[in-house]
């Protein structure tokens, strides 16, 4: 079935190219992610929302492919098309600011999900990393009220988010007997990702717990338990939504996964947007930053999180 | 023989001195965990070393270990197939992709490089595309629990990829050393034309080389994608090919073609997986795991130049 849409895509390009442009009085606006991932799928819920609510605005949404240069394409080609307002997660931030700042010349610039503090972004819109961080750091000591040694897992220690979740983690273990003894990346690699946790289970049987700070770290984890057969007695907490991490805290596997509201990054970024380009900028807090919190799903909540997260992928 | 003689001292040498510095390298849980990567990794590496015996290359095979672990799922998840129809499906589409790469190749007389370089973005970006972008998996498993425990499971306490890429093995070494396609395929990737004036089918035997790879990558994406349990398309299996390429190079294989052999490979792929175990047993930091990779291959590609040197100037003297 995909097959034969891809190609009646590829027939019907042409024929399509120059139809659907909005007209002149409408606000054109893009969301562009850094990559290609399910979480953009409710992102993306959010901005079609927003797009309906708005009569004066036109939405266009674009996934990365996680490079910086894909991501200037994506902006130049936007910019050259018109866009007068783009929401943008940067891959990179700390190098990419003479690009954001390039295009906040011919546009209104707003980053989400990731955020690059020291370019001309008119507005972040997104998780606070650190507080998340928290959040799972809390869920650590509740875990293992006697302390003992944890390990972390992780795509890019080099990622800022990483690094502020892992700021976060340790803010909250400060003073308590939990000790974190290792980090270990994976470089998406998911097999990787998963023989890391075996091999730390070999190598430290005596870890208490294992946290993964990305989406995949989590199901990851909880299948090189689940293979080691030590279910229940190595815990684990894991970040975002995966249908398997939620499986993991449905069956109590998992003690609780702290996830994001990506739907939030979507709809907010677009109405904000769209806002400061009709001349309002009340919505902008004065730091410029806009805090979309994070939440801790634990075995009780679990149904209501799926119903709800079903209802947003449209599944 | 001598030539994998370097690759076999190397391994032998890691693994006594990960076994002095943490005897857990040789727990029953971590061989198992080592065995089953192997058996993952070891049985497209067979393929791949075959085609770069006839002095070709494959560098689609981490896309198309996407795209058939996407197809994977949709077929027992949503089209619920029985699971040995799905088997078989994505086996014999992997046998396509490699014969469709091999036609090009032959045919239409398209260096391998550029043919399979399409095919890593082309089968990328449809694994990409036909999952909308969404992490595929296999949920609780409804209806083909036998072939996740097949996939994930052991006999007699050795990892189920691990008997696979035996038995592989097994049929491969007949194929490449005992076999007149065997022959034909060294005397193929030895010289292209002189093989073909002795009267070897050279086309059919370089097609021949691309399905074997085919069908093997279908068997190892069934392996991957039950492993890792879960198909993100935009990374899964990113770059495999190049552990494949790398195992058959340090088993051997020249990427001019004409030389090679089975245990070589194997050799190969043990030692990669070994190299990746003992960064996570002996807690290097995962910073320095490419590092550590690239310098012992390094080391291993150097002692055996040296060793075929000095091989060469005795012969000579």
């Amino acid at each position: 079935m995909r097959l034969k849409i891809a190609v009646l895509i590829g027939v019907g390009v042409l024929a399509l190219a120059g139809c659907g442009r909005p007209q002149p009085s409408t606000h054109r606006i893009a969301f562009i992610t850094n990559n290609a991932a399910d979480f953009w799928t409710i992102a993306r819920k959010g901005t079609e929302k927003a797009d309906a609510e708005l009569a004066d605005v036109s939405v266009e949404f674009r996934l990365g492919d996680g490079t910086a240069a894909a991501q200037k394409r994506i902006v130049d080609d936007l910019l050259a098309k018109g866009v007068e307002g783009l929401a943008i997660s940067p891959v990179d931030p700390a190098n990419q600011t003479a690009m954001l700042d390039a295009a906040a010349k011919q546009a209104l610039v707003f980053t989400h999900d990731s955020d690059a503090p020291n370019s001309k972004r008119e507005c972040y819109v997104g998780t606070d990393n650190v507080a998340a961080g928290r959040q799972a750091g809390e869920l650590i000591k509740e875990a293992l009220p006697q302390g003992g040694k944890i390990a972390l897992f992780v795509g890019k220690l080099d990622a800022r988010n990483a690094q502020e979740r892992l700021q976060g983690i340790k803010a909250a273990l400060t003073g308590s007997p939990i000790e974190i003894i290792d980090v270990r990346t994976d470089d998406t690699d998911q097999v990787r990702a998963k023989a890391n946790v075996s091999e730390m289970l070999v190598s430290h049987p005596e870890v208490a717990a294992l946290v993964g700070l990305w989406s995949y770290n989590g199901p990851a984890i909880l299948n090189a338990v689940r293979d080691g057969g030590r279910i229940g007695q190595v815990k684990i907490i894991a970040f975002d939504e995966d249908d398997e991490t939620l499986s993991g805290v449905k069956s109590g596997a998992i003690v609780g996964t702290v996830v994001q509201q990506p739907y939030e990054f979507g709809y907010q970024s677009i109405t904000l947007l769209a806002k400061a380009l009709n001349g309002d900028r009340s919505g902008i807090p004065a730091s410029r930053q806009l805090f979309v919190p994070t939440r801790v799903i634990r075995q009780n909540d679990v149904d209501d999180f799926r119903t709800k997260l079903s209802q947003l992928r449209g599944r | 023989m001598k030539k994998e003689f370097a690759t076999f001292a190397l391994l032998l040498v890691l693994c006594l001195i990960v076994t002095a510095l943490n005897p857990r390298f040789l727990s029953a849980a971590n061989l198992q965990n080592t065995a089953r990567l192997i058996g993952a990794f070891g049985i497209f590496s067979l393929g791949l070393g075959l085609v770069i015996i006839t002095g070709g290359i494959d560098l689609s095979v981490g896309s198309a270990f996407a795209l058939l672990g996407v197809l994977l799922s949709i077929m027992l998840t949503e089209w619920g197939l029985p699971w040995p129809l799905a088997v078989a499906g994505i086996i014999a589409l992997g046998a396509v992709l490699g014969a469709f790469h091999g036609l090009l190749i032959t045919r239409l007389g398209l260096q391998p490089f550029i043919v399979t370089l399409c095919g890593l973005l082309l089968y990328r970006g449809l694994a990409r595309f036909i999952a909308r972008d969404e992490t595929k998996g296999f949920g609780d498993a409804a209806g083909f629990q036998t072939l996740q425990q097949l996939a994930t499971g052991s006999v007699f306490h050795v990892p189920t990829p691990f008997v696979a890429l035996v038995l592989s093995s097994a049929v491969m070494w007949v194929v490449l050393h005992r076999s007149v396609y065997g022959r034909h395929l060294f005397a193929t990737g030895r010289n292209e034309v002189a093989a073909r004036y002795s009267g070897v089918n050279v086309h059919r035997v370089t097609v021949g080389a691309y399905v074997i790879l085919g069908l093997l990558v279908g068997l190892s994406a069934i392996v991957f994608a039950f492993y890792t349990n879960s198909i993100s398309p935009s990374s899964h299996g990113s770059f495999f090919e190049l552990y494949g390429i790398a195992a058959a190079v340090l088993g051997g294989c020249t990427l001019r073609g004409g030389e090679g052999s089975v245990i070589g490979i194997l050799l190969g792929t043990t030692l990669l997986q070994v190299l990746q175990n003992l960064v996570n047993l002996l807690g290097i930091p995962s910073s320095l795991d490419f590092a550590v990779m690239g310098g012992v291959i390094l080391v291993g590609v150097i002692g055996d130049q040296v060793l075929q040197r000095r091989r060469a100037r005795i012969v000579r003297a």
